[in-house]
């Protein structure tokens, strides 16, 4: 009953999502009992030290992974399976190297039925959004990898999502690629006032764009904190250099550190333990 | 102005006049000129090697006899028929193994072992079942070429990178447009490369096969010159078939090269 008043003001509501895989080595929960709710239009960002069940957490919301308890609901809506709400965004390599990219951005247009010249305008105009126009006609053989990501971001933004999902999108880029995109889907997400959902290893990057940061603890991973950015909108990344900035950075580091520590020990060990298995 | 026109002229320029070009004319001059002088020197049985002239003549001749073109449509068409059928049987068998991993357990080291067997030793087998006719060979041309298919079109598809599929699915396309726009396209090269394979060895199934055993067919008639040591006739056939040989596969590999990807 609190949570379906609560979730009148949420447009998307993770509840008690509990994730177990089994491994040769015995079952490991990979997100345990975590629960948030995000606001319409806030950049709403999932922090943790790798191995802490983000990318899990990812599929769970896109659909992707049907082995899950908890119920994720857009909307109101429960969703079983990818919802029409949520676009997401992969972190690996995900342009189709056969298309155009007026033709990959059109793609989810293509996939409802909408006729060729309109998909190819609606397509331009979210190729331009992403600072692209020009290379509408080029495959993605052809560009760089920040420009291959663009691509990706405006084709997701082309099938008009009520949510952005993103999985560190800029984990492959170089630092400045990942600052000036990372403005770019700043400015972006400010213009459309669109809900972003944003899984991230990046504390600047989260603390940068972010209106809540939910701070995972390391396997299994639960919420250990959520935390409020109160940094003035709009922002861009020459944020970082402010004082806030700093002393928010500072205190999801604080969270974060001894996560990663037990992450990193517990690795060690697991190695160990390899070594001397296979010994 | 004049810059950029001297560097376009030398791009231009560089690949008629590259060492490795001019080594490519030098070896066939080489080939041609020893062929020759062996033609001359009369230290071989009477035609074996036949001279140039008598081969160029032996080529004319052949190019306007209509018979000879008959024969070659009796071959391409067995040789079409052969992939045409191999290469969609070949097409569907490898998309259901290479999207099933329990059925591609049970069957596909039926495909290793059977693939490199020579099918010619199953021709007898096919005379009996489909007579002396140009349908005994679109038959052992369709088994040459089912293996090749099959295999890359499996290999193809597991190596499909993952993330498309789940973008795929995260657009929430049908099972349709999962073939059609991301499983197809993205096993293009595989597939290419196996109708590639698939045509070659098509062709040395047909050809074998009706130089074993038939009534019509360029098989035939290299066998049927050979059998009447007209030398020259025979290898004005094979210069013919070598050419057509070359110009089908770049056909074909042109086809899958539409786009070109930089991407590693």
């Amino acid at each position: 009953m609190a949570l379906a008043q609560a979730s009148a003001d949420a447009i998307l509501v993770a509840d008690d999502i509990f994730v177990q895989f089994n491994t040769p080595e015995g079952p490991i929960t990979a997100v345990d009992n975590v629960s948030f709710k995000v606001r319409p239009s806030e950049f709403f960002s999932v922090i943790g030290p790798s191995g802490c069940g983000k990318s899990t957490l990812f599929n769970v919301i896109g659909g992707l992974l049907g082995q899950h308890q908890g119920v994720v609901s857009v909307g109101g809506e429960t969703i079983s399976g990818p919802h029409k709400s949520i676009g997401m965004v992969f972190q690996e390599e995900s342009t189709f190297p056969w298309r155009t990219v007026v033709d990959n951005v059109a793609f989810p247009l293509e996939l409802v039925g909408m006729p060729k010249g309109k998909r190819a305008e609606r397509a331009r105009h979210f190729i331009r959004m992403v600072g692209l126009d020009g290379f509408e006609n080029r495959y993605p053989g052809e560009l760089s990898g920040g420009m291959r990501q663009r691509v990706s971001l405006a084709r997701t933004l082309a099938s008009e999502p009520k949510i952005l999902l993103m999985d560190e999108p800029f984990a492959a880029l170089d630092e400045q690629t990942r600052l000036l995109l990372g403005d770019k889907v700043l400015q972006i997400q400010q213009q459309l006032k669109q809900t972003t959902l944003l899984i991230t290893h990046n504390i600047t990057e989260a603390v940068q764009m972010s209106d809540r940061i939910l701070v995972m603890t390391y396997r299994p991973g639960k919420v250990k904190r959520i935390v409020d950015i109160d940094l003035p909108r709009p922002r861009t990344s020459e944020i970082v250099s402010s004082e806030a900035f700093g002393r928010y950075v500072a205190q999801i580091w604080n969270d974060l550190r001894e996560e990663a520590n037990r992450g990193m020990r517990d690795e060690e060990k697991h190695m160990l333990n390899q070594d001397e298995r296979t010994a | 102005m004049a810059e950029t026109g001297r560097l376009r002229q030398a791009a231009v320029a560089a690949p008629l006049l590259s060492p490795v070009t001019l080594l490519r004319v030098a070896i066939i001059l080489g080939v041609l000129a020893v062929w020759e002088f062996l033609a001359d020197s009369g230290w071989l049985y009477r035609d074996v090697v036949p001279s140039l002239l008598s081969i160029g003549r032996a080529l004319a001749a052949l190019l306007s006899d209509r018979n000879y073109y008959f024969n070659l449509g009796v071959t391409a068409a067995e040789i079409g028929a052969a992939l045409a059928i191999g290469g969609t049987t070949g097409l569907a068998v490898g998309l259901l193994l290479g999207g099933n991993r329990f059925l591609s357990k049970a069957f596909e080291p039926y495909l290793y072992y059977l693939g490199p067997t020579p099918k010619i030793i199953f021709f007898p087998v096919m005379i009996m079942w489909f007579g002396v006719g140009p349908e005994s060979k679109v038959a052992l041309g369709t088994l040459s070429c089912f293996f090749p298919v099959a295999l890359n079109v499996a290999a193809g598809m597991r190596q499909i990178d993952r993330v498309l599929i789940r973008v795929g699915e995260s657009f929430r396309a049908t099972t349709a447009q999962m073939v059609s726009k991301i499983y197809l396209p993205a096993m293009r090269h595989p597939i290419i490369n196996g109708v590639r394979l698939g045509f070659g060895f098509a062709l040395i199934g047909t050809l074998l096969a009706e130089t074993k055993l038939s009534n019509k067919g360029i098989g035939f008639l290299i066998i049927q010159a050979y059998s009447v040591f007209d030398m020259p006739r025979m290898y004005a056939m094979l210069i013919v078939l070598f050419v057509l040989a070359i110009g089908a596969n770049a056909l074909i590999g042109r086809l899958g090269g539409l786009d070109r990807i930089k991407r590693t």
